[in-house]
């Protein structure tokens, strides 16, 4: 069971990567190359939802089958999007 | 009419003439205490039964009504369309005939009908006493039931929904269907969903963790399987059609403009969304009638199903590859070839499982003996027309002929063979599982009668529409032409129709003096719920099931058992099971709680008020009176019902049990939790792909973002994280027993949320005063539903945190702290969705 | 949808897929041709798979009937309380299926050449096409001429191609004409695009095959295919109409091609037609 050092220590970083992702508005990213801008700010959101569902949701520690019943609803929304968007003509 | 006093044979107990044999709880039990439940006689039993074979009569006797009232609306459009031209019908009556029997026959017959046997003979055949969570169990029932009630309700506001049940945008919004029936229509759908997606919960739950020992995935009941399918299926499924649903709801009730002409995609996302669902519903509702099929077949031919591991294999294939074919919907839409190309392989692909099963059913009759009881021959020719409709399915999914039978008969005639093929298993399924559920057998020459007019009428209906197939669909002008196949169309409609006259008769009259059922009325059977008595006892089974043997026996119960095969008893009992009995004997379970019924009386009033919303508030003067009041009452009546169920003291069943794989770590209401998140995921999934569509549609960078500015939207993540963080700081107070700590935290959490929620409001203003609002144009619409169904999660989680701080005032969740870590589970998952709802909105 | 630049398909490059619809096998002509012989090879294969596989299971049923005074013919049946066995016969049920998916695969890859076939125009004959616009409403169809003329009736040339870009002026409607095989979906905001090639003069309808309203069942449109001269002569004498909905282009008179995408719609990114 993670220490409250280790939550503190998450929550630290949660914070701060939030901050980053308006840093990256603010510095001018997105004017200047906006696709970079969108992947950099994406790739922090996933990156804090996992910390969140890998302590706080303690999912690092539960069975592992878990994870796949959380990770099918995930593909079924992604199949959904994907899909629907590519066929935009 | 005997009384009520002496036992059978069997175990049970004769019928005195009430509804259904006055069977008490006795069962195993060296007590006369039924667990609070009021006799069979009682209306009171049903109001507040949570008992999974009661709650599956309920299910059966009102999907059967909704079977009487879909059929009579069909009836109705088949007169209409013995002529070509207008009949009887006006026609907006008639668009709503066509709609409403859509949407009955699908939604609140076909699949209700399946999971009443579902919620009888699941547990039964995976050896468990009741299903994870009964009052949910009840719960479902009932806002099955009052959302079907709101429904026929709708009937009464200026006429219900008549877009077809494929609710195509924009036909479906105000500006072309703006009478508030319509409103209620889809609101009904959507308190639908609700049911269905507790029911999922409930049975993904039961069916992991609470299997007998020895009974692995691979030795499932094939009926088990299937419904374990179809509830997977269901979970995902029915959050992209809730989604649609609320969408669909706010742009009627609160004037947001998603599916506007003039909104960019608008009209092909609604297809999208409709379709992701629609077509794994199609085997939603056929696969509990695969899985009778199944059972019947060993049954009544006496052979093993062959090769069922394939069988099995190929279920679990349909089942994935379900999610993957709805384009195939959209052949004439604008989407591009190369996705096309794409959906019409993976259609093709979809029905290669299939060929297998059928392959596996017919050649399961060879060498067997093959005894033509009722439920057999239903089932024997719902086999015969899936064989039919599934053939005409392979021209649709060939694309150049889809071109030309794209919104035809041809497309009707189809569907109509599957699915009510699967109708015709599923009829099967109730002469064959009728004598457990009333320990009455049926007539069978009444019941041949049924069939035989049944398949006539079928046939008679349903042919003909190949025939006739130039008809396009919901119209009643048609060539001249194919007039004759029409009136024979409607003639073996009525002959179909008149043969469910012979089947209620029977049944009733079966019910009333039937003869008195074994346990075991089949030569052949095997699955466990033909080893207990019929009607089973209240807690199923004389002792704990185990498969441990090689074969089924119940370990440490009482020596008397069902009549049939070769159940044994005894065995020798293990320190474990001896302790479940302990556990057991120390708190009974619980089988009634009147708070599931009262929840849906609030949430029948809730929908029934809101209906009455337009552009986002209620109409001026007695009318828009009324419906804010109704719509009151039902929040009151909620509320208190949920404050009531929370404090209530019941007892579900717990394990420990026997097979719990892939779960076995994991108690049953954290999975549960768990299962309910993940659907929620799909729903806030396709909340974003909505957006990134519809702004993929309009031109991505374009787009320009509805806030102005990010900070507000960094303010409330800030907010949340630090919510997140107080929370888990409460989960560890509570580990470490401390009352102040645990308050402390949920007070900081609380107000955090009320913070993020004033937050929220003051930017609303702000934007107001600058003449944005939610109306305003698509890019406005999306932020504020997207963040508002957010809003509203933070809400809810909100009420249950200050339920939970007041108990935890009193010193609770010290001892058993789990609560506090299910409340996190929640929030936390609210947490990650503002992790992305922030940068989309805000910032990108 | 009309896809002229199918080099935009990545899987499969085009020159593969010449051989086959040059080779007389895949079924060429006009929409209506291509549909009847695909659809008669369907449902004559369908029927007789439909029959034997029926026929084999009331065999089967008939033939292993329970005839009640059988002896016990030594084979292992299914008793009370067993656990299901792994499963015999996957030899059978593998050959049965592979049988089958031969049939299907294969069906459906040859109407994919189909496919295909109707999805592509020649070049020569798009240069010679009549493109109309098609805008469906609430309850009944408008046609749009390269010269602005909006009419009510679909009058078209024989023998030359006709080119419909589609679309809808309020709801979800379907436009199709049964006689030339022809249907596509109209949709608000967007276009489809389709083609036909008459090759008889006479009168036809087009009907909504999307329900739509309260009109949906009567909402037709004729169309009538016209002698060259006779329709030259009748598209000669008309003049751009002012009650379309925003939509004169240039006088065209000329059959090239599409400059008019449909901007009716509001939301301008989407269905362009090929050039």
């Amino acid at each position: 069971m993670p220490s409250i050092k280790l939550y503190a220590g998450i929550y630290v970083v949660l914070f701060a990567f939030a901050t980053a992702q308006v840093a990256v508005e603010f510095v001018g990213l997105l004017e200047s190359a906006y696709w970079i801008g969108l992947g950099v700010i994406l790739v922090l959101s996933l990156i804090k939802a996992l910390f969140v569902a890998g302590y706080y949701q303690h999912l690092r520690y539960e069975p592992r089958s878990i994870t796949f019943v959380v990770l099918s609803g995930l593909i079924v929304a992604l199949v959904l999007t994907i899909a629907s968007s590519y066929s935009i003509t | 009419m005997t009384d009520g006093s002496e036992p059978t044979p069997d175990g049970g107990y004769a019928g005195t003439g009430d509804e259904l044999p006055a069977a008490t709880g006795e069962g195993d039990h060296a007590t006369t205490e039924s667990h609070g439940l009021p006799p069979y006689g009682s209306v009171k039993r049903w109001l507040v039964t949570t008992n999974h074979k009661d709650v599956g009569i309920l299910y059966t006797v009102t999907a059967l009504f909704f079977l009487v009232f879909g059929g009579v609306l069909a009836l109705l459009m088949r007169v209409q369309l013995f002529t070509p031209g207008s009949g009887i019908l006006s026609p907006m009556g008639y668009n709503q005939t066509v709609s409403t029997h859509g949407l009955i026959m699908v939604f609140w017959f076909l699949s209700p009908f399946a999971f009443g046997f579902a919620n009888y003979v699941v547990p039964l055949q995976i050896g468990a006493k009741d299903l994870a969570f009964p009052r949910l169990n009840s719960l479902s029932y009932w806002l099955y039931l009052f959302s079907g009630l709101l429904l026929g309700v709708s009937f009464f506001q200026g006429g219900t929904f008549a877009g077809g049940w494929t609710m195509y945008a924009p036909l479906n919004i105000p500006t072309y269907t703006p009478s508030i029936g319509a409103s209620t229509a889809i609101l009904a759908l959507l308190l639908f969903v609700v049911s269905v997606t507790v029911s999922s919960v409930n049975f993904l739950t039961t069916m992991h963790r609470m299997r007998a020992e020895g009974l692995t995935f691979r030795r499932l009941p094939l009926f088990t399987w299937t419904i374990l399918l179809t509830v997977w299926m269901m979970l995902f499924a029915f959050a992209a059609l809730l989604a649609a649903l609320v969408i669909l709801s706010a742009d009627r009730l609160v004037g947001t403009t998603y599916f506007a002409s003039t909104s960019p995609g608008g009209s092909i996302l609604w297809t999208h969304l409709f379709w992701f669902f629609g077509h794994p519903e199609v085997y939603i509702v056929f696969f509990p009638a695969l899985g009778v099929m199944a059972e019947t077949f060993q049954t009544f031919t006496g052979q093993r199903i062959v090769g069922r591991k394939w069988f099995i294999a190929a279920m679990v294939l349909v089942a994935l590859q379900s999610f993957v074919v709805w384009m195939h919907h959209m052949f004439l839409t604008s989407i591009n070839l190369q996705i096309k190309t794409l959906f019409m392989a993976t259609t093709i692909g979809i029905s290669l499982p299939f060929d297998l099963m059928v392959f596996s059913l017919i050649y399961t009759t060879i060498k067997g003996r093959v005894r033509f009881a009722t439920p057999f021959l239903f089932t024997f020719g719902s086999l015969i027309l899936f064989i039919v409709g599934g053939i005409t399915g392979v021209f649709l999914g060939a694309v150049v002929l889809d071109y030309q039978f794209r919104g035809t008969y041809w497309v009707v005639a189809h569907f109509h063979y599957v699915m009510v093929g699967g109708v015709t298993a599923l009829i099967g399924g109730l002469y064959y599982w009728f004598p457990k559920m009333t320990g009455k057998m049926y007539d069978e020459f009444l019941g041949k009668v049924h069939f035989v007019l049944y398949f006539v009428g079928f046939n008679l209906l349903y042919f003909p529409m190949f025939v006739a197939w130039e008809t396009p669909r919901r119209v009643f002008e048609y060539p001249a032409r194919l007039t004759a196949w029409h009136q024979l169309a409607t003639v073996g409609g009525f002959i179909l129709g008149a043969s469910f006259l012979v089947m209620f008769y029977n049944l009733t009259k079966s019910l009333v003096d039937g003869e008195a059922a074994d346990g075991n009325p089949w030569a052949y059977s095997t699955t466990a719920e033909w080893a207990v008595p019929s009607p089973p006892p209240l807690e199923n089974f004389p002792g704990v099931p185990s498969y441990r043997s090689g074969s089924l026996d119940f370990l440490g119960g009482s020596p008397e058992v069902a009549d049939g095969g070769e159940v044994t008893d005894g065995g020798t009992l293990t320190t474990h099971d001896a302790g479940t009995q302990a556990a057991h004997a120390d708190e009974p379970e619980s089988h009634a709680s009147i708070w599931p019924f009262a929840i849906g009386v609030g949430a029948f009033f809730v929908f029934l008020g809101l209906s009455g919303l337009q552009e986002g508030s209620f109409a001026p003067g007695i009318a828009g009176g009324v419906y804010l009041t109704l719509a009151l009452v039902g929040v009151a009546i909620s509320a208190v019902s949920f404050v009531a169920l929370g404090r209530e003291h019941f007892h579900a069943p717990t394990g420990p049990f026997g097979e719990s794989w892939p779960f076995e770590a994991i108690e049953n209401t954290k999975l549960g939790v768990w299962i309910f998140l993940a659907s929620d995921i799909v729903l806030f999934g396709a909340f974003i792909g909505t957006y990134v569509f519809i702004r993929i549609s309009a031109g991505w960078t374009g787009w320009e973002l509805v806030p102005g500015d990010p900070i507000p939207g960094l303010m409330n993540t800030y907010l949340l994280l630090t919510s997140s963080f107080t929370v888990i700081l409460g989960l560890v107070a509570a580990e470490k027993k401390s009352r102040w700590g645990v308050v402390a935290s949920m007070t900081t959490t609380i107000l955090l949320g009320i913070g993020f929620l004033v937050n929220k409001g003051l930017e609303r203003n702000h934007l107001f005063h600058e003449g944005i609002a939610l109306s305003s144009n698509v890019r406005t619409s999306t932020f504020f539903l997207t963040t508002g169904l957010h809003a509203a999660h933070v809400i809810i989680g909100l009420l249950i945190a200050v339920y939970m701080l007041v108990r935890a005032w009193r010193g609770a969740y010290l001892e058993n702290e789990r609560p506090l870590e299910y409340f996190g589970l929640y929030w936390h998952f609210v947490d990650i969705v503002w992790l992305f709802l922030f940068p989309l909105f805000y910032i990108l | 949808m009309i896809d002229d630049e199918v080099s935009m398909y990545p899987m499969v490059p085009f020159t593969a897929l010449v051989v086959p619809l040059q080779s007389g096998i895949v079924p060429d002509g006009g929409r209506d041709e291509i549909f009847q012989l695909i659809f008669t090879v369907f449902l004559v294969l369908g029927t007789t798979v439909g029959v034997v596989v029926i026929g084999y299971m009331l065999y089967n049923g008939y033939k292993y009937r329970d005839r009640g005074d059988q002896d016990d013919d030594g084979i292992d049946r299914p008793e009370l309380g067993e656990l299901p066995e792994g499963g015999g016969g996957g030899r059978k049920l593998a050959l049965s299926l592979l049988l089958s998916a031969a049939i299907v695969i294969s069906l459906i890859t040859w109407t994919y050449f189909a496919l295909v076939d109707v999805e592509r125009t020649q070049p020569a004959e798009a240069e010679n096409a009549l493109n109309v616009q098609v805008e469906g409403f609430q309850f009944g169809w408008a046609f749009v001429y390269p010269n602005g003329n909006t009419s009510d009736t679909l009058r078209v040339p024989e023998d030359r191609m006709v080119k419909l870009t589609v679309t809808s002026r309020d709801v979800f409607h379907n436009f199709g004409i049964p006689a030339f095989k022809m249907k596509t979906d109209a949709i608000p905001g967007q276009t489809t695009d389709t083609w036909f090639r008459p090759n008889e003069t006479g009168t036809y309808q087009a009907q909504c095959f999307e329900l739509c309203g309260a009109g949906h069942s009567a909402m037709n449109a004729n169309v009538s295919v016209m002698e060259s001269g006779a329709y030259e002569q009748w598209y000669a004498n008309t003049t751009p109409a002012n009650t379309t909905s925003g939509n004169a282009t240039g006088n065209n008179t000329t059959a090239t091609d599409a400059s008019a995408t449909a901007d009716n719609a509001t939301a301008a990114n989407n269905g362009t037609t090929a050039a």
